[in-house]
């Protein structure tokens, strides 16, 4: 009977219940403090991706605008004025019928033009993204227990 | 003393409570001040700004992927005003590698309403200059000097042609305000284009990913053979200059499938200098005579009503024809272009000799209705429906217009009082070398958009005569030009074709000492891989088809052959055996 007297004020001892309460107080405070934590760490990583998707982007539009401004220039460098000029001063002339051979080629095929192969090639993906961008945490589980546990 | 503590603790508490207290209220009350709101809606704004995306324009390639209409990086030189430290040397400065007046750009400077942050100098400055600024700036910086302080550019595409004039009638142009005018530009305007879009562009890192993707304008590829192209102008350039024509236009199309290979047209113009536009044409139609300006075409429409006699069973290659010489249609007298009488003579013989009276007295044969009916079918009075901007309809009077006449059965019947585009002759004779079916021409070959492809299927405009009519006919144009000796022919090639050699009519009648000259011709006979159609206004050597446009024709058909890598006939019958 005194022992258990003894633990019952010792249970309400002001100085244990205090202590629980600062316990409980710096227990919450950790907590906020680690959420906030998490939270700038999220938030600062998700600026920086943010701010790298924005330059990016940037550069793609700038890439795209060289790609262009070159492909003109290319197309200023071959054309057929350029080009008539250059054979000219190479000494080439213009070919006459009487001067061709012709050779039959059973089953040739002539190449389509570059532009319209790399139009076949460039077909966009429909996903690109990977799982882990797109699945939820119980899509993630279902496929795990479908593989049979985690690997 | 434990008392004493309690209570001091117990003011501290307060007192830090207080000021607490007291930023809390302080908080609450700038946020909803008046300022507070102003500073709100300032944040808004500097929080991101309204972007307007024109999307990159569609480039324009040839069969071949040759470049025909691309982009090119121009700069808009702006100046942040309130970083102008001084505004006299900078005017200065720019106004001499502008190309502007000193006033205009310290104007500009100066003279802004004051609220402007910012102001455009001028815009579409070319990289070179740009490059000399940004050298000059650098050097300034250098030297600490803050003359250039301000000073910036901004990138933006500019629609470019890299072969200048080339096709300059089929293509068209873009002015500044990125709409296109005649041609592919104007036509496929929209797909080209792409839609620009109006986008809230935050600053906020965190929204980066909400910023829409733009699609560039589709990308467009041609039927176009831009060699064939370059040596068809070059041809009818030298045309003009050889016999003395005004204008003229030269079409070359498949007839299998109606793609269009080359189509020139004088004047050209070129596309980077679009300004010319207004000192070059008078008006719309000149701008692409192969298809904007119709005309009375003369005997090449012999093909056309001979056509219909012989689908309607009306006569045979091997039916008579007496000529004197002259015919009376409605009341109205009909002679031969020399006015002279050819004696008997079989339809390869009308067509040979391009007999009108014989035309004409065949035309009678198939009566009125059927005549227009066929003529009808032929698409003649209608647009062929390519896909250029600009196109004529042409005209044919047909019996109940107010306008038509007994007597104009017999002058269509040999292409007088009947105007037409070169495209749309060209289109109803492809009926003649494509088993009785006319094809529409079409200068879209291909569509590239995100990288899938879309082809432009062939499309058939009906079928006005049968197949058996249409190698008939082919033949007796084959033979018809082999026995004329014409100045048409291609040695090593079986060719068809004819000349047309027409009056212009004017307010007062017809012109009696001009003609417009055509020539319609398709090869190899026995498997036509290309149709060519050559037009020359008021030639001044010669007022004869068969001495201007036969010949033009025969080069136009050499160099297509080369180009096409068409071999002579009897290469492809030796292949054909092997």
């Amino acid at each position: 009977m005194q022992a258990t007297q003894i633990i019952h004020a010792y249970k309400q001892a002001p100085w244990r219940v205090q202590r629980q309460w600062i316990g409980a107080f710096l227990l919450f405070v950790i907590g906020a403090a680690m959420i906030a934590a998490l939270y700038l760490d999220v938030t600062a990583r998700t600026s920086v991706a943010g701010r790298e998707i924005q330059e990016l982007r940037s550069q793609i539009t700038t890439i795209q605008r060289e790609n262009a401004d070159l492909e003109t220039q290319l197309a200023d460098l071959t054309s057929t004025a350029v080009m008539r000029q250059r054979a000219l001063e190479l000494g080439y002339r213009p070919v006459q019928p009487g001067e061709l051979d012709y050779v039959a080629v059973p089953g040739f095929v002539p190449p389509e033009p570059a532009i319209l192969l790399a139009a076949e090639d460039t077909t966009p993906h429909v996903q690109t993204q990977p799982a882990e961008f797109t699945q939820s945490l119980l899509e993630w589980f279902d496929e795990r227990l479908k593989l049979g546990g985690p690997r | 003393m434990r008392q004493q503590y309690a209570v001091r603790s117990l003011i501290i508490v307060v007192g830090l409570a207080l000021v607490g207290l007291a930023v809390v209220v302080q908080m609450v009350r700038i946020q909803s001040s008046e300022q507070a709101l102003i500073f709100l809606s300032q944040g808004d704004r500097y929080a991101g700004e309204f972007q307007m995306y024109y999307p990159e324009r569609g480039e324009i390639y040839d069969r071949n992927g040759h470049l025909l209409a691309g982009n090119r990086t121009v700069y808009e030189v702006g100046v942040t005003l309130s970083e102008v430290e001084n505004a006299d040397s900078m005017a200065y400065i720019l106004s001499t590698y502008l190309g502007l007046t000193y006033e205009d750009v310290h104007n500009k400077l100066t003279a802004s309403p004051e609220d402007w942050e910012y102001v455009v100098v001028q815009d579409y400055v070319g990289v070179e200059t740009v490059e000399s600024l940004q050298q000059l700036i650098r050097q300034l910086n250098d030297a600490e000097d803050p003359r250039l302080n301000g000073l910036g550019f901004k990138p933006h595409l500019q629609r470019s042609y890299p072969e200048n004039a080339l096709a300059s009638n089929v293509l068209g142009f873009v002015t500044r305000d990125g709409r296109g005018y005649f041609g592919i530009e104007e036509k496929y305007n929209d797909l080209l284009a792409g839609n620009p879009v109006q986008i809230w562009v935050p600053r906020d890192p965190n929204k980066a990913t909400e910023i829409p993707r733009v699609p560039n304008g589709t990308t467009l590829v041609l039927t176009l053979n831009r060699d064939l192209q370059a040596q068809v102008e070059s041809i009818l350039d030298d045309a003009l200059v050889d016999y003395g024509a005004q204008n003229g236009a030269i079409i070359v199309m498949d007839p299998r499938d109606g793609e269009i290979l080359a189509m020139a047209s004088t004047p050209r113009m070129n596309l980077n200098n679009y300004g010319n536009y207004f000192s070059l044409y008078d008006n719309g139609s000149q701008y692409n005579r192969s298809i904007g300006t119709a005309y009375e075409p003369g005997s090449v429409i012999k093909v056309l009503t001979m056509a219909a006699a012989l689908d309607t069973g009306t006569v045979r290659p091997d039916t008579t024809f007496i000529d004197t010489g002259s015919i009376e249609v409605g009341g109205i007298t009909v002679q031969n272009w020399n006015r002279e009488s050819w004696g008997q003579q079989n339809m390869i013989g009308c067509l040979q000799h391009s007999l009108n009276v014989c035309l004409a007295w065949v035309a009678t044969q198939m009566g009125t209705q059927t005549f227009y009916g066929y003529m009808e079918r032929f698409g003649l009075g209608h647009p062929t429906g390519i896909d250029l901007s600009g196109e004529a309809m042409g005209r044919l009077k047909v019996p109940g217009d107010s306008d038509w006449y007994s007597v104009d059965l017999g002058t269509n019947a040999f292409g007088q009082g009947v105007s037409v585009t070169p495209l749309q002759m060209m289109m109803a004779v492809s009926a003649i070398t494509n088993d009785g079916k006319m094809v529409t021409p079409h200068v879209l070959y291909s569509m590239l958009r995100d990288g899938h492809q879309y082809n432009v299927p062939s499309q058939y405009a009906g079928s006005p005569i049968s197949a058996q009519t249409a190698h008939t006919l082919n033949e007796m144009l084959a033979l018809s030009l082999e026995q004329e000796s014409s100045q048409a022919l291609l040695p090593g090639y079986r060719l068809a074709g004819k000349t047309g050699t027409a009056q212009i009519p004017t307010d007062y009648g017809y012109d009696p000492w001009h003609t417009n000259v055509s020539f319609i011709g398709w090869g190899p006979v026995d498997d036509p891989q290309f149709m060519v159609y050559v037009w020359l206004q008021q030639p001044s050597t010669s007022i004869w088809s068969s001495e201007t446009a036969a010949p033009v024709f025969s080069e136009v058909a050499e160099q297509t052959v080369i180009l096409l890598n068409i071999p002579p006939d009897i290469v492809r019958s030796q292949a054909a055996t092997k």
